[in-house]
């Protein structure tokens, strides 16, 4: 009886034993986590690597929204809305690419002869675009107080594209000149002038034009 | 024409839009399988430390050489390298200072792993490999006014492809024309490296309307050209270029076309 209560009392040991040893092994599991946990904190949390230039984020590309006033030589000043698209080469190059939209008025013949019409509605819609490489002439800084201040750039531009109405293409050079201020690292206001110089037929003979725009964008540089 | 152009392009919308709901199933298929939801499009990277290893690296205020100097991190201190612009680095100091060092001061630094950070030389030709290279130019095509734009991809030192697009303005007629082409620089490493390609496309020639009423015509047309990359800066380059162009017309002649341009381009 007695070795028997004994036999039941060694069962019960081995088998908290084993139940234990198990639970300890399993136990053993997450301990091995906790030295790595513990490494991690020993060790700084940095990789061994060497750092590349493609890891580092640039803002080189910029793309802007502009509105503005376009005078076409005898068809009247009219309001232009277009896109524009850049590329910061260096601190001081950029090209920029634009695409422009408006609408030719009446000539002053047309108005005051009363019927003739030199151009359809149609004909009368203005697109342009053109490519220019722009020159950053003047970086500067404007202080708001002692240590706050906005960067600006006054800048150079000159390029050439086509001016599309009156169912042709136009070959137009562009120049102009603007003041970029940057509220922030990635966002610019931009106030400019465009020169679109081209010639057209439209009326006989070779006609030199020269047309102005003056305008007003906002930028997102990513 | 329109029309056919219409339906081109609604199937090519249409194939980008079975594109993107494929590659979305794909994604979620792939989601159940391993913990994808935890990817986040905002996530911040890991920050890129550099440790100073010059005797000191002056810190601008602004991304540009004249902007004044107001700071300076000395050897051993950590930054964080935060962004770039054009040849200026974004960069945080320890104590939370942040200002712009110059790109070729980045030498002067040491990653984590005790080597000088991987910033390609941007004068040697290699840092042009595996590079897109967008180019504008103007010139004459046959005493019209041309106006080219080309994007290019650059395999190796010495080739790349690239698509060709070109609107000339002439007094009596417009053309444009769209060719894919292939380029060989044999001295890419030259301050003024001469090249040399072909390119076949298309050339659609419509006369001005207002001399006569008359169709668009399309022609095959086949170039061969001869130019030369001028390095400026970094990765701005001057590009002249001479071409011939051998338009296949359906008169019993070909047209032979001369053409000039010059223009710049930029890798990116």
């Amino acid at each position: 009886m007695e070795s028997r209560i004994q036999r039941i009392f060694l069962i019960g040991a081995l088998l908290i034993a084993t139940a234990t040893a198990s639970l300890a092994a399993r136990a053993d599991e997450p301990k091995a986590d906790d030295n790595d946990e513990l490494g991690k904190i020993i060790t700084p949390d940095l990789k061994r690597r060497t750092i590349k230039e493609s890891d580092l984020d640039t803002e080189n590309f910029e793309v802007g929204l502009y509105y503005g006033l376009l005078t076409i030589e005898d068809f009247g000043t009219n309001e232009v809305q277009g896109v524009s698209f850049a590329y910061h080469i260096t601190e001081r190059f950029f090209t920029e690419a634009a695409f422009g939209l408006s609408k030719l008025q009446k000539t002053s013949y047309e108005l005051l002869s009363g019927g003739v019409q030199l151009l359809t509605d149609d004909q009368r819609d203005l697109t342009y675009y053109n490519l220019a490489v722009g020159y950053n002439v003047l970086p500067g800084q404007v202080y708001v107080t002692k240590k706050f201040h906005f960067d600006t750039n006054i800048y150079f531009l000159a390029g050439a594209g086509n001016t599309h109405f009156a169912d042709k293409n136009y070959f137009t050079y562009n120049f102009g000149a603007g003041l970029r201020f940057y509220s922030t690292d990635w966002l610019s206001i931009d106030l400019s002038m465009r020169e679109y110089a081209f010639t057209h037929e439209l009326f006989g003979t070779k006609k030199d034009t020269n047309n102005l725009e003056g305008r007003l964008g906002v930028s997102l540089f990513f | 024409m329109q029309k056919k152009i219409e339906k081109n392009v609604q199937y090519v919308l249409r194939k980008i839009a079975q594109l993107c709901s494929c590659t979305i199933i794909l994604w979620s298929l792939n989601a159940s399988a391993d913990g994808f939801w935890d990817f986040d499009l905002f996530k911040k990277d890991e920050p890129l430390v550099v440790t100073v290893n010059d005797a000191f690296i002056n810190v601008h205020n602004g991304a540009g050489g004249g902007y004044p100097i107001f700071h300076v991190v000395e050897r051993g201190e950590k930054i964080t390298l935060l962004k770039m612009h054009t040849e200026w680095i974004k960069i945080q100091t320890e104590r939370g200072i942040t200002g712009w060092i110059n790109r070729s001061d980045i030498s002067q630094t040491l990653s984590p792993d005790g080597n000088k950070p991987d910033f390609p030389d941007p004068t040697k030709a290699d840092y042009l490999v595996d590079r897109f290279e967008f180019g504008a130019g103007f010139g004459d095509f046959d005493g019209a006014k041309a106006f080219d734009l080309n994007l290019g991809y650059r395999f190796t030192k010495n080739l790349s492809a690239e698509v060709r697009f070109a609107q000339n303005t002439g007094e009596y007629s417009d053309s444009r024309i769209v060719a894919l082409g292939i380029n060989h620089q044999p001295f890419p490493d030259w301050y003024v490296s001469p090249y040399f390609g072909i390119a076949a496309g298309q050339i659609t020639t419509s006369p001005s309307t207002t001399l006569i009423q008359s169709e668009d015509r399309k022609d095959k047309v086949f170039q061969a050209n001869l130019g030369a990359y001028v390095h400026i800066t970094g990765r701005f380059f001057l590009r002249a270029e001479l071409t011939n162009d051998y338009i296949l017309t359906s008169h019993n002649t070909n047209e032979e076309v001369k053409e000039w341009k010059v223009g710049f381009s930029v890798f990116f």
